[in-house]
C-alpha cells in the first residue's frame, strides 16, 4: 500500500475536490491519499464526497486554518 | 483506519488574548455606534451573529448551486432551500402586518417589486459563473476573507469594484427591463395563497434535490 500527498494549499473551492476526485482514480485499493487544504469549504465537501464514495476518511487540523484529509481507498 | 503520517502539529499560540482585545474593541465600537443610532448596534450584533453562524456551519450559497453539478451532493442545496423557507415565514409576517396596518408601499409590494427581465436572467448566470471561479458568493467571500484566505481578498477587491461599476450604470440596466412584468404573488393568490404557493415550490425543489443526490451519488448522506 502506498501513500500519496496532494498539495491543495491556497486553492479555493472546488479545486481541491476536483483534484481529489482525479487523484483517487490513480490509487489502488488500500492506498492512502493525504489532501492538504487551507480553504475551510474544502474541509466540508472533500470528506463528504469521499464518504459517499465509501472510502475511510479522517481529518486532522495541522495548523490554524490548515487541514489534512486522509482518504483510504477501500473499493 | 491504517497507519498514517500527519504533518507534525505545530504548537499553537493561544488566541484568547486576541479574542479579548477584539471583544473590548467591539464593545467600544458598539458604544460609539449607540451614540449615533441604537439601530446600528442591532445591525452590528446581527452581523456578528450572521458571520459566526456562516463560518461555523460552512454554509455556502455557491456550494449550494455548484455541488449538485460537480459531485451530485445536494446537502447544502437543501440547507439553502430550508433557509429560504424560514426567511419566507419571517418576511411574510412582517409584510402582512404592514399590509393590515394599511401601508401603501410595503417593500416588496406591487409598486415596489422589481421587474423580472432578460437582463436579470443574464446577470444571474454571470454571477453564478463568477462566484464559482472566485470561490464564493458575497457572504462566502466576506467570511473567508475574515478567515484569512488570501486569494479571496483579491475576489473581494474586484467584487467591490464590479459592484461600484454596476451601481454607476444602474439606470441603464434598469431601463432594459422597465416593461418586464412585475410579479407580486399576493396580488395573484392572496396572502395565504402566496405563502402556500411559495412553500409548494420550495417543497418540490427539496424533493428534486433529494432525488438528484440519490441518482448521482446513490445515497442522501
Amino acid at each position: 500500500m502506498k501513500e500519496y500527498r496532494l498539495d491543495c494549499l491556497g486553492e479555493a473551492c472546488p479545486i481541491p475536490l476536483m483534484k481529489t476526485e482525479k487523484k483517487m482514480m490513480d490509487l489502488q485499493v488500500g492506498d492512502m491519499l493525504i489532501v492538504m487544504i487551507d480553504h475551510s469549504c474544502a474541509m466540508k465537501n472533500v470528506p463528504e464526497w469521499a464518504r459517499t464514495q465509501g472510502h475511510n476518511v479522517d481529518i486532522e487540523e495541522v495548523d490554524d486554518g490548515e487541514w489534512e484529509i486522509f482518504i483510504e481507498k477501500v473499493k | 483506519m491504517s497507519e498514517k503520517t500527519a504533518t507534525k502539529r505545530k504548537p499553537k499560540s493561544s488566541q484568547i488574548p486576541f479574542a479579548l482585545i477584539l471583544l473590548v474593541g467591539l464593545i467600544f465600537f458598539g458604544n460609539y455606534l449607540f451614540t449615533k443610532s441604537p439601530n446600528l448596534v442591532i445591525a452590528l450584533i446581527l452581523g456578528l451573529a450572521f458571520g459566526y453562524i456562516l463560518q461555523r456551519s460552512r454554509f455556502c450559497f455557491t456550494a449550494g448551486f455548484r455541488d449538485p453539478w460537480l459531485t451530485g451532493s445536494t446537502s447544502i442545496t437543501r440547507a439553502v432551500i430550508l433557509a429560504i423557507a424560514l426567511a419566507t415565514i419571517g418576511f411574510f409576517f412582517i409584510k402582512y402586518k404592514a399590509f393590515l396596518a394599511g401601508a401603501e408601499v410595503i417593500p416588496g409590494n406591487a409598486h415596489f417589486v422589481n421587474p423580472i427581465g432578460i437582463s436579470l436572467l443574464v446577470g444571474g448566470v454571470m454571477f453564478g459563473i463568477g462566484m464559482v471561479i472566485a470561490g464564493g458568493c458575497a457572504s462566502g467571500t466576506l467570511m473567508r476573507v475574515g478567515e484569512g484566505f488570501q486569494m479571496q481578498i483579491i475576489s473581494l477587491i474586484f467584487f467591490v469594484l464590479g459592484s461600484l461599476w454596476g451601481v454607476h450604470d444602474l439606470p441603464f440596466w434598469n431601463s432594459l427591463s422597465k416593461d418586464a412584468p412585475r410579479i407580486f404573488l399576493p396580488d395573484y393568490f392572496g396572502w395565504y395563497g402566496a405563502l402556500a404557493v411559495q412553500f409548494a415550490l420550495l417543497g418540490a425543489a427539496y424533493f428534486v434535490a433529494i432525488w438528484w443526490q440519490k441518482k448521482k451519488m446513490g445515497s442522501i448522506e
